[in-house]
């Protein structure tokens, strides 16, 4: 984290650095469209989407709501499989444990596949201060380690650079110059990195799914990096979410068909890989030992959080990232955290446990659920960033001036004598401050409002002042009524005045 | 720590990750508000939905559908009827592709290919064909691989290699360019299919790898510009082979 959108402190701040960044803007927007119709179209020709993300769903509650049995089980067929297990409750203790494995083997260098739990650990700014080389190999994450910043899409994590600012990172690598051609770059990258992976003494990776009847863990990808870091080095160390874990192979089917077209659009990933163990005795490829980290790190204050337990459905496809508008304007870097768009806004005060503290980021949402329709495992996201707003006012952390307005709000229009006197009276108020038809003044009752929207000029004559005029239209033009239709309206009219309709009670 | 053996940093490892286990289970049940699950719970949702697992295309139309998802993904289909078809086949392309190093697994199925016989100015290894040797290092140097697959899925595109002492890994992933050879009877319609075997063999009965491959390795990291072969091989082969007699 070195760039200057890392350094502004509210999203509002590195939204804004974002918005000025013409590049960065038009390039997520290009990315973030591109996968969004690619999974849409995956999705349609797969048929019966809704049926496939409802048993994604129902598999990954089923798992949760078991989840001490699966991942005790899990636990032992790794270890029966010849693995070491390993458990951190935070984020310090999983980075004690990957330093520790290091140091014992004497490692130089640490080959990484993509993963996301490594970037929540800082691994490798920790395996760096003990003197361990961690190598990126994701064609993405190298480039982004080499620019020393952090991804900005969970899919493609270099979304926000150029050709020519990559161009420039690897000839300074290969200490000539390359030019900005994609084929002559990802061919250097291939062969620096070959290089890489022979001489590493540690392969690390992350963890899509862990199969709990057989202590298998699986990987999904397109270059096939991970399937290099996972056979190669002498020694493998998979960091693993808590709640990654699915019960059978059979499971890995919904999740294989709901993944991988919901973060690409691709009806498979290139490769798909299922690990059981370091390699068997007479193997001649594949890590003499294999460990394994489970990681807690706040994951475990969602369990019995009616609110946010769902939170660890999520598969990290990045089909909210892609859906989201407001995600698609101002980019990845924006949220400030591990996690980014609308999974990022929920999961990172999640993880956190500051709810009520972290940043502003579960405003950096419109509430639109398009992140909820997009999820493959319909997690209700929008429902989740209301709530954390609700928690944060809760917590006395709102924001004084919006809840003055909204006071001064539900008290005009509690009353409707109250509300015509305001009008009236603001209409010849707001000739103080209309400019162009907007109120864009920040002053007074308007303030909270206004700081992030634009309060559109109170009009001539109010919809009130013209309905008496606009009902008389209506029964003037206006046909006679379906006489069924009127029928019915009329018993509806009845059984509501003799208390008996279904709503009643208004 | 500097005097610790291997084995007993392990064991000691072991033992604290243990009672951290016993901590990390009791705590999820305490957050879920209920006692342990000490039992495997009824799991009414296992695999796919039922009417998807009702599900099956006949041959001829897995075959179509096979060939337009790996080709779709980057990947090359050819279909060739028996085994010396395949023979001809990798010889031809080694010729053409000027291959110096060929390396296929140590299986009796490609044994019969014959290869090298067909191809005497290349060097033709099987993996694992001698104990003193870094096969690694050889799969990074060749220039072709030659497996047979296990299964292939025809809805996905997807070919199956299992690992085992004569079959390696690498031989699917460091060479430039990937041979597979599908027997047409491994064929099945769906993913599920070969993924069931898995949960009915057991974890006792599962190398160490099982590997599904759906076309040539692949990256749109540089501005979503599609590059080939970035770590994997960059030309894949499938061979769909009508008889091949294994």
């Amino acid at each position: 984290m070195s760039t200057a959108e890392t350094k502004a402190q509210t999203v509002k701040e590195r939204a804004g650095y974002a918005l000025n960044n013409e590049f960065l803007r038009n390039a997520v927007k290009f990315t973030t469209e591109r996968l969004r119709l690619g999974k849409k179209l995956a999705s349609e020709e797969h048929g019966n989407w809704d049926a496939w993300r409802e048993r994604g769903r129902q598999i990954r509650l089923h798992t949760i709501a078991h989840l001490d049995y699966y991942l005790n089980e899990f636990a032992e067929q790794a270890r029966a499989n010849g693995a070491h297990v390993h458990f951190a409750e935070t984020a310090e203790e999983a980075v004690a444990i990957s330093l520790q494995i290091a140091e014992h083997k004497s490692a130089k260098s640490v080959v990484k596949s993509k993963s996301m739990v490594s970037e929540e650990l800082h691994l490798n700014k920790a395996l760096d201060s003990i003197g361990v080389e961690a190598v990126e190999t994701d064609l993405g994450e190298y480039i982004i380690q080499l620019a020393d910043e952090t991804p900005s899409h969970i899919i493609i994590p270099a979304i926000h650079k150029n050709r020519y600012q990559i161009a420039e990172l690897l000839s300074a690598e290969a200490g000539e110059a390359l030019p900005p051609d994609t084929a002559i770059m990802a061919g250097f990258v291939r062969m620096k990195l070959r290089e890489k992976f022979l001489e590493a003494d540690i392969g690390m990776t992350g963890c899509n799914f862990a199969i709990a009847e057989t202590g298998s863990m699986v990987l999904f990808e397109n270059e096939g990096n991970a399937r290099m870091v996972t056979t190669v080095p002498k020694t493998q160390i998979t960091l693993m979410g808590m709640e990654r874990i699915i019960p059978s192979w059979s499971d890995l089917e919904v999740m294989a068909t709901l993944l991988p077209r919901s973060a690409t659009g691709q009806k498979l990933t290139v490769y798909m890989s299922g690990i059981s163990g370091p390699k068997r005795e007479l193997d001649a490829d594949g890590p003499d030992e294999m460990h394994i980290i489970i990681i807690d790190n706040g994951r475990s204050l969602q369990l019995g959080d009616p609110e946010f337990q769902e939170l660890l459905n999520c598969i990290r496809c990045g089909a909210c990232l892609n859906a989201c508008p407001v995600y698609r304007h101002i980019g990845g870097h924006a949220y400030g955290g591990t996690y980014s768009g609308p999974i990022g806004a929920v999961l990172t005060p999640a993880l956190n446990k500051n709810v009520a503290e972290w940043d502003d980021i579960a405003n950096a949402s419109s509430l639109c659920g398009a992140c909820y329709e997009a999820c493959p495992v319909k997690i209700p996201l929008h429902d989740m960033l209301v709530s954390l707003r609700r928690r944060k006012i809760e917590a006395g952390r709102g924001d004084k001036l919006e809840a003055m307005g909204m006071k001064g709000f539900s008290a005009v229009m509690g009353n409707a004598k109250r509300y015509r006197s305001v009008v009236s009276l603001g209409k010849w108020g707001q000739k103080l401050v209309v400019r162009g038809g907007e109120i864009r003044t920040r002053i007074g009752p308007l303030k909270g409002w206004n700081s992030y929207r634009v309060t559109p000029s109170l009009p001539k004559h109010s919809f009130r002042d013209r309905w008496p005029e606009m009902e008389q239209d209506i029964r003037r033009t206006s046909g006679t009524m379906d006489p069924v239709i009127a029928d019915r309206l009329r018993e509806r009219l009845r059984m509501q005045k003799s208390g008996k309709g279904e709503n009643a009670h208004d | 720590m500097t005097n610790e053996t291997d084995r007993g940093w392990l064991t000691r490892l072991e033992e604290q990750s243990r009672r951290k286990q016993e901590q990390f289970m009791d705590g999820i049940a305490a957050k879920l508000g209920r006692d342990r699950i000490r039992s495997a719970p009824e799991h009414p949702f296992r695999g796919a939905p039922d009417f998807w697992n009702e599900f099956n295309w006949p041959l001829e139309e897995k075959i179509t559908q096979f060939t337009a998802n790996f080709e779709a993904a980057g990947g090359h289909v050819v279909r060739l009827s028996h085994r010396e078809e395949v023979t001809r086949f990798i010889r031809d392309k080694a010729m053409e592709m000027s291959a110096a190093t060929i390396l296929r697994q140590q299986e009796d199925a490609l044994d019969r290919l014959g290869l090298e016989e067909s191809l005497p100015d290349a060097l033709v290894l099987s993996w694992n064909e001698a104990a003193d040797t870094d096969w690694r290092a050889v799969a990074a140097r060749a220039d072709f691989g030659v497996v047979m697959a296990d299964y292939a899925a025809a809805y996905t595109g997807s070919i199956t290699v299992k690992s085992a002492p004569h079959k390696g890994r690498s031989v699917s992933l460091l060479p430039t360019v990937l041979m597979a050879i599908i027997p047409i009877d491994r064929m099945v319609t769906r993913l599920g299919e070969i993924l069931v075997q898995f949960d009915q063999a057991g974890r006792e009965q599962l190398p160490a790898g099982i590997h599904f491959i759906s076309g040539p390795s692949r990256s749109a990291d540089i501005e979503n510009d599609l590059t080939i072969g970035v770590h994997g091989p960059g030309i894949v082969y499938a061979l769909l082979v009508d008889s091949y007699e294994t």
